[in-house]
């Protein structure tokens, strides 16, 4: 029987992009989301400290 | 907790760094072709790890909403918005990844068999446990609310898994009871380590997210605090 072997390096290139994209992007979301999380709580931090 | 996050967080980084950068080198330079799939094959020490480590955050998931609906303590939910948010986004590339398999293999990119659809329900149950929680009215809400769907979607994680001996399908079993090892010397050794950078890449990412829901909380705490000072 005849092996029919399957060369599609153009699916595993997409696979592996896809994964990397989604894994840096979420870190880049995540990194965005901290730092502006950050900076809320100095500025909540430094109101509640002239309040008193 | 900022002491915590500083003492893990860059240790974790470097460890994950070179475990996902010698899994890499492992499964291009090292593991063998596989005789039929060719180079497709080597989207299995990918998707694989992604799958099991949904199933971790899953299981993670379900820890952390029984200890918050068992002490209503903040960790325990913060534990839960982490493992849920990090839990769809590896789910979410367990179900682009194995249609990118499947089309060379299968022939098609999807197909209604039990184990893609009873998938696609955890990755629903995860985005409505997100949904939840960005329209809850107040965070105990969205809290209460986040830790029950997260029960309900831990109850799919044994379903998926036995998806293929209860229903039949054409998913590939490669690992289970009874089962020999069917991966050679080259193809075993990445995919542990492709196993253990996966699963590092998912403790980095929840450690990051447990931070910012810690900060999220302290935002509350400090916008409740600024408004009780101004009245």
């Amino acid at each position: 029987m005849e092996v029919v072997v399957v060369k599609s390096y153009a699916f595993l290139f997409w696979g592996y992009l896809v994964v990397w994209a989604g894994i840096v992007g979420y870190l880049a979301f995540l990194g965005a989301r901290l730092s502006r999380a950050v900076r809320r709580v100095e500025a909540l931090e430094r109101r509640l400290d002239s309040a008193r | 907790m900022r002491r915590a996050f500083a003492l893990v967080y860059g240790p974790l980084l470097g460890v994950t760094a070179v475990v996902t950068g010698a899994a890499l080198a492992l499964i291009f330079l090292v593991a063998p072709e596989e005789r039929v799939m060719g180079a497709v094959q080597k989207l299995f020490y990918i998707h694989v790890p992604l799958a099991f480590v949904t199933f971790l955050a899953v299981f993670v998931l379900l820890v952390g909403a029984l200890g918050y609906l068992g002490t209503r303590r903040p960790v325990w939910d913060r534990l839960a918005r982490a493992t849920s948010e990090v839990g769809w986004l590896f789910c979410t590339l367990v179900l682009v990844t194995g249609p990118i398999w499947a089309r060379p293999a299968w022939g098609v990119w999807w197909t209604w068999e039990a184990k893609l659809t009873t998938t696609l329900v955890l990755w629903l149950l995860l985005a409505g446990i997100l949904l939840a929680r960005g329209y809850a009215t107040t965070p105990e809400q969205g809290a209460r609310v986040g830790a029950v769907l997260g029960v309900i979607a831990a109850l799919d994680v044994p379903i998926i898994y036995k998806a293929v001996d209860w229903w039949r399908g054409q998913h590939p079993i490669v690992f289970g009871p009874g089962k020999s090892d069917p991966l050679a010397p080259g193809m075993r050794a990445a995919f542990l380590v492709a196993m253990l950078a996966v699963t590092l890449v998912f403790a980095l990412l929840v450690v990051l997210r447990m931070r910012l829901a810690a900060l999220e909380d302290a935002i509350v705490a400090a916008e409740d605090a600024a408004w009780r000072s101004s009245s």
